[in-house]
């Protein structure tokens, strides 16, 4: 496997999902404890019949806490959760959390980038810095396609839908500025 | 009017050359999307949503559908041609179809896949014209009770019956209703739980959940243990259909659609669950049992059937009680509300025209479908075969560009990339995507429902059990939670099949 270069923290895997499964059934639990806390600050209006705007958040809080308990009760004795298959998941891969990492931030430039120089090159970047992370070569072609596709699709939505994606520095420009 | 008309007058409406081109538009992009492994048709329906606002209903739901019903054929060729393969409701059809196309019988295995999809999609649309009118008819003096009764049951179930583990499904459920609290209450006009954030005042979009949770969080797991290398894909090689080919399969075909088609109705977990039990029934009646692990073509045939029968059967209290009971029949309720309908038993009084055309295209799906399938097998084996790195890249793209399609502004990006994240989690840890989307979208509903039996009663909970009907629906949610623990059994005892293979 080509993922050498992803840096675990703990060296036991097995406790490392135990630690992550703790973790975000507990941020369940948070998260239901801050529904119940919101869902009392609700603004009911006088006019509201017998069944206002909180008691659904309410069970929804009461669900969220109940059920992120009981998947931390559950790993407390040894189940864990079943981690999903799929056709291109390499079952005996280590997670890879540099490439997570890298693709989330190709993410976050992409959504920063829109209003600063436009989609078309947005989205370039998030295609090619994307495809570049999952492994494609060479550098060439990544960016040859990348820049294909974006404007293919910036034209397409210009002139085809009609909905307008911002052009950025391509403002002006025929086709491509719709 | 008589059905039969409707019928016609559906047909003839569907047959119009435009809406043809709507229903191959449908049925190319699910087979598409069904061979792909990473997307699946609800992530692809929800990425479509924007076509709502240019489209007419009739015209987006023909795609819908067909996008629906593509899915279920591409996935076959998928778990008989890949080495590696996945998707929950085609694993079955890998476990044979797999062994056969190593054997050289890939040709057989891909031909009575789409030849049992074709049979049992077809005899399950006849079924689906046949009932869904008299369901709808029974299901017009349904009150508010009986809706919330029919939304907990779906709920449940769906929480409960898909993935592993029951506490984790009920728990994605609840992230699902506490996205779709988020933003102003209908009843109050009150915001609720939107932090102060003016984005959130409008609630998050169906499109901007759907997209998060299965395009950004399947992208983000796929990439963090990715298979590297070239794609695998078995040569096709063998004969296509010979006289033992059809004696050995017609019989699966049918039997898989009778089990596929009631499973398919009740919200028991959908195609999954059927094409276990199909597996289960066709080795035990195998007159050679022994080929069962090594390549036995009823193991593909009745399955594939059963796969296709339940899509078919899901569309049943999808039409007629507005019940979706899959991820993407959700995300497909989701379209009908962004054009002011309500799916549910009106449906079929106040916009024949467009069920009609619907359930038509269905039809006219299916044998569009068995050409695409069959004779252009070759075409799926190259769109198989894209590498992976641009598939990925590809999915992200346009999942970042579906969001901002829809408001066209930034912020919802960052609601996507957190609902991502949550996705990611999600999937390392067992917890099963499809019931937060279906929460997230029945949600909302729900709560109305309950409103509004609550002030009818005024305040009284008794009215929530006083009706015959939700009497019976929640007594058979008791029975469908105790037939679901049995069948579980019954698919462990599959898996253990499974393991030595």
């Amino acid at each position: 496997m080509t993922s050498v270069d992803s840096p675990t923290p703990t060296a036991d895997p097995v406790r490392g999902r135990q630690i992550e499964e703790y973790v975000f059934g507990g941020l369940i639990v948070v998260l239901g404890i801050f529904t119940l806390v919101e869902a009392g600050t609700i603004k009911v209006p006088a006019s509201a019949s017998s069944i206002g705007p909180r008691a659904f958040p309410y069970a929804v809080g009461v669900l969220l806490v109940a059920t992120g308990l009981a998947a931390v009760v559950a790993t407390v004795r040894g189940k864990f959760g079943e981690q999903e298959d799929a056709e291109d998941v390499d079952a005996d891969a280590r997670t890879d959390w540099l490439t997570v990492v890298k693709l989330l931030a190709f993410l976050v430039a992409h959504l920063v980038l829109i209003d600063l120089v436009g989609w078309p090159v947005a989205a370039m970047l998030l295609f090619a810095g994307a495809a570049w992370t999952l492994g494609a070569r060479p550098w060439w072609k990544v960016l040859l396609i990348a820049v294909v596709l974006s404007l293919v699709i910036q034209v397409a939505f210009a002139s085809g839908l009609g909905l307008s994606l911002p052009a950025g520095i391509f403002e002006g420009v025929p086709l491509l500025d719709g | 009017m008589d059905n039969v008309t409707l019928l016609l007058e559906g047909f003839a409406t569907a047959m119009q050359p435009e809406y043809l081109l709507y229903a191959l538009l449908g049925v190319t992009l699910g087979t598409a999307v069904g061979v792909l492994p990473g997307i699946g048709p609800a992530m692809t329906v929800a990425l479509l949503l924007p076509l709502t606002y240019t489209l007419e209903p009739t015209a987006a739901l023909i795609i819908f559908a067909g996008i629906y019903y593509g899915g279920m054929y591409g996935g076959s060729t998928t778990s008989i041609l890949l080495n590696t393969p996945g998707e929950s409701s085609s694993i079955v059809t890998a476990l044979e179809g797999n062994k056969m196309a190593k054997a050289g019988r890939g040709a057989a295995a891909l031909a009575t896949a789409a030849i049992g999809s074709f049979v049992a999609g077809t005899i399950a649309t006849v079924l689906l014209t046949v009932l869904a009118p008299t369901i709808a008819d029974l299901a017009v003096t349904l009150g508010p009770p009986d809706y919330f009764a029919l939304m907990v049951v779906a709920f449940v179930t769906v929480a409960a019956l898909l993935g592993s583990s029951i506490s984790r499904g009920l728990a994605s459920l609840a992230l699902g209703l506490f996205a779709g609290l988020i933003g102003t209450d209908t009843l109050s006009g009150q915001p609720r739980l939107t932090m102060g954030m003016s984005v959130l005042a409008d609630g998050i979009d169906v499109v901007v959940v759907a997209v998060g949770f299965f395009a950004v969080g399947e992208a983000l797991y796929v990439a963090s243990r990715l298979r590297h290398g070239p794609v695998e894909v078995v040569p096709l090689g063998g004969k296509w259909m010979t006289r033992e080919f059809w004696a050995r399969s017609w019989k699966p075909w049918l039997r898989g659609t009778a089990i596929g088609f009631p499973i398919g109705t009740i919200p028991a977990g959908g195609a999954d669950v059927s094409t276990f039990l199909s597996y289960a029934a066709e080795k035990k009646l195998a007159k050679r049992p022994e080929e069962f692990g090594k390549g036995a073509i009823e193991g593909v045939a009745g399955p594939e059937a059963a796969n296709n029968a339940a899509a078919a059967g899901v569309l049943v209290p999808l039409l007629t009680l507005g019940l979706p009971t899959t991820a993407t029949a959700a995300v497909i309720v989701a379209a009908f509300q962004s054009y002011g309908i309500q799916p549910g038993p009106q449906l079929f009084t106040n916009n024949p025209a467009m069920v009609w055309a619907l359930i038509a295209s269905l039809y006219i799906g299916n044998v569009m479908l068995l050409v695409l399938n069959l004779p252009l097998v070759k075409i799926w084996v190259k769109v198989l075969q894209i590498p992976r790195p641009y598939l990925y890249a590809g999915i992200l793209l346009f999942a970042a560009l579906g969001t901002y399609a829809v408001n066209f502004i930034v912020e919802d990006l960052v609601v996507l990339l957190v609902i991502g994240v949550v996705g990611f989690f999600m999937r390392r840890h067992g917890y099963p995507v499809a019931p937060a989307v279906v929460g997230m979208i029945l949600g909302p509903m729900a709560e109305e429902q309950l409103r509004r039996t609550l002030t009818i009663s005024q305040g009284n909970p008794v009215a929530l059990v006083d009706s015959p009907f939700a009497m019976v629906a929640y007594g058979l949610l008791a029975l469908v939670l105790i037939t679901t623990l049995v069948l579980r059994l019954r698919r462990n005892k599959v898996d253990e099949v499974k393991v030595p293979a």
